[in-house]
């Protein structure tokens, strides 16, 4: 089976269970077949689960609840982070499915996704969306204050060449403090662009997505990795 | 199927002609006349007759296939009801293309579209182009036709003009006359039922007559085509757009961040970048650059030299030429060659500053010397009008000199003063370079060649 018929057999499952948006593990495993980098996940349904996949991964890790019904995630109080061992993941596990339960007492809770918790990145942005005349287009930004306030985002319509990638990056008011301003390391331009590239490239090959965000994505001075990602059918 | 019938017919048609003035079959037919159209010219109206316009009587056909002879264009203008009958006449009669002025479908809704996808069809089985419906004609002046409701005076030149909008389409054929702004075309698209952006852009790229294409646009139906057409025409001519209006999906409410940041026209300006199309958000600024995009050949480095008889204006080019990344010539022993045409009190760095004492022979001589040089590739020829040289003498120097060098380097002019300083900048533009009222439009103008030509390069690479 190639990539698109992978990333397809996802997307019909939800179709088919009457959803129009994947849960985070659905999209972060469409982006691992497109060559996107993520933290690897796994996803538990129980404590015991929890504890062990935590210790596979290798602490600290990141929890967080995985339902079709929950989209804000934080909102229900899913969401944990630097979990640093066994009894913090089993309490974390616990914690989190009782407070999706208490936010949406008829949601459908699948468990919880367990990802090695990162160190902080510089958080950027990249989405696409289809326009009716012009088809996929990419944007990307800076995350934060950035994107949310001062809207400083740039746009290319799908597919995208790596130098037209680099040019949307580097046309982004806050360029500057990716390329390292005031003395601080510089981010890896260039894996950026792939990253942008290969989005582009799932974004032509699977029209059956209309919208997708991955935000944030942590980008450092060597790569960069897609922490969250969502995709809308 | 070609659309090159619309420009280059041997015969023209007007279905709906009218020997009475103020009819828009009138109007189309005297300026068809009075504008020099060679070819043959037939009327054709359901109630015969004769007809007289601008001293030349015509047979009136009842119907196309009536008119004894070949018939490569015809211009419809009756109305919307009798379109479809007549288009399918036209098909009988072997006409290669209909620019159909009525208006009246899909403008109007739903069923409209109908009709006007079903002309499409009718025209397409025969083999025909329909330009429209909902227009204002079309202009091509090398072959002299002006097949418009518009002014009739276009001057000639070398920019090919489309608009989808009529109103502001046939305006700007008036203020293209009133500012000295010459066209090899100008063609209304209206509802694009047919011909479309993308065909023109094509047919324009190869079209020996053109020198750069400007549009404006409300929005494309098909924007991969048009990108694509864009792309391939930018690597030869520049395009120009102004784009106005909202996309579709500013409108719907976004779900996903990103669909919240696409705000109102984000993806045209990414895919403008993307097929090398210049953006001017204004009217004024489209046709600044066009007039420096349609005559000047490109720049063969990056070295602009500022000539001026005034420091004020000098430096206001200098801010617009930093703005705009454009990079100022600053080798002191070549820019010395200019101290021959200045007062001891003159500067020769850049922006040389001739004076306010500089005349005829400080002009002639300085940009002369800046037209040989081989290590100035741009040029911009500041002048503030004063008592010591009539700046109409003054546009004569520069295309005198401009035309013995050759016209191998991009030079604009601006010149600020009154009458006679408009007077210049007309005499100027109608010798095909490019003159201004005010040092940063010409500045600006001259970067956006610039920006043509650092993205056609990128291509290259």
């Amino acid at each position: 089976m190639n990539r698109i018929e992978k990333a397809r057999q996802i997307i019909e499952k939800a179709k088919q269970e009457g959803r129009n948006a994947l849960v985070e593990p659905e999209a972060k495993e469409i982006l691992q077949l497109y060559g996107v980098p993520t933290p690897e996940f796994k996803v538990a349904t129980n404590e015991e689960e929890a504890v062990k996949f935590a210790q596979e991964i290798g602490y600290p890790v990141v929890m967080k609840i995985v339902s079709p019904d929950i989209i804000h995630k934080s909102d229900a109080g899913g969401v944990k982070v630097n979990i640093k061992n066994d009894e913090e993941a089993r309490e974390a596990f616990k914690t989190i499915m009782e407070n999706a339960k208490k936010y949406k007492p008829d949601a459908d809770l699948w468990g919880v996704i367990v990802y090695k918790m990162l160190p902080l990145g510089k958080e950027v942005i990249v989405g696409m969306i289809r326009d009716p005349q012009f088809g996929p287009a990419i944007m990307f930004g800076l995350g934060g204050i950035f994107v949310e306030i001062l809207k400083d985002v740039s746009f290319r319509v799908a597919p995208i060449t790596k130098e037209e990638a680099l040019d949307m990056i580097k046309e982004i008011k806050a360029y500057p403090i990716l390329a390292g301003a005031r003395g601080e390391k510089p981010v890896n331009i260039d894996a950026l662009a792939e990253f942008i590239v290969k989005v582009s490239q799932l974004a032509v090959e699977l029209p059956e997505i209309k919208e997708l965000d991955i935000n944030p994505i942590f980008a450092y001075e060597d790569s960069a990795v897609a922490v969250d990602a969502r995709m809308l059918l | 199927m070609s659309i090159e019938a619309l420009f280059k017919p041997k015969s023209i048609a007007v279905i709906g002609a009218s020997g009475k003035p103020g009819k828009i079959g009138y109007a189309i037919l005297k300026n068809l006349i009075e504008y020099g159209y060679e070819g043959k010219i037939y009327a054709v109206n359901v109630k015969g007759g004769e007809i007289e316009i601008s001293g030349r009587k015509f047979q009136v056909y009842k119907s196309i296939l009536d008119v004894p002879d070949e018939i490569d264009m015809a211009v419809i203008v009756v109305p919307a009801k009798f379109v479809p009958q007549v288009v399918e006449e036209c098909g009988k009669k072997g006409v290669k293309v209909l620019p159909i002025i009525s208006s009246g479908f899909g403008e109007l809704g739903p069923e409209g579209k109908k009709v006007e996808e079903q002309l499409v069809e009718t025209a397409h089985k025969y083999g025909m182009r329909i330009l429209g419906p909902n227009i204002f004609g079309v202009v091509y002046t090398p072959t002299k036709i002006n097949a418009t409701f518009g002014p009739r005076d276009v001057l000639p030149g070398k920019l090919a003009l489309i608009s989808q909008s009529g109103a502001l389409g046939i305006a700007l054929m008036g203020w293209t006359i009133l500012e000295k702004v010459g066209l090899s075309a100008l063609v209304s698209i209206g509802n694009k039922s047919d011909i479309d952006d993308a065909d023109l852009l094509e047919y324009f790229k190869d079209d020996e007559n053109t020198g750069a294409i400007l549009i404006y646009m409300e929005g494309v139906k098909d924007g991969r085509k048009f990108m694509e057409a864009a792309k391939e025409v930018s690597k030869k001519k520049p395009v120009i757009v102004i784009k106005a209006g909202r996309s579709e999906r500013g409108a719907k409410a976004a779900a996903s961040h990103t669909g919240s940041l696409a705000g109102a026209d984000a993806i045209y300006t990414a895919a403008f970048k993307q097929s090398g199309v210049l953006r001017a958000l204004t009217i004024g600024e489209a046709f600044d650059w066009a007039r420096t995009l349609s005559n000047l050949p490109e720049p063969q480095g990056e070295n602009v030299v500022i000539l001026t008889n005034g420091g004020g204006i000098g430096v206001m080019a200098t801010d617009a030429a930093e703005e705009e990344g454009l990079k100022l010539y600053d080798n002191l022993e070549e820019l010395k060659v200019f101290a021959n045409h200045m007062p001891p009190f003159g500067s020769y760095k850049n922006p040389v500053d001739l004076t306010g004492m500089a005349g005829a022979q400080a002009y002639e001589g300085a940009v002369r010397d800046a037209l040989a040089h081989p290590e100035m590739h741009a040029i911009a020829v500041l002048y503030c009008q004063t008592a010591v040289l009539d700046p109409r003498d003054l546009a004569r120097i520069i295309i005198e000199e401009y035309d013995k060098s050759g016209r191998k380097k991009p030079l604009v002019v601006a010149i600020v003063g009154g009458i006679e300083a408009k007077e210049a900048i007309d005499i100027l533009n109608e010798n095909g370079i490019p003159a201004y009222p005010e040092p940063e439009r010409a500045i600006k103008s001259l970067a956006a060649l610039y920006r043509w030509e650092r993205w056609k390069k990128s291509k290259k690479a």
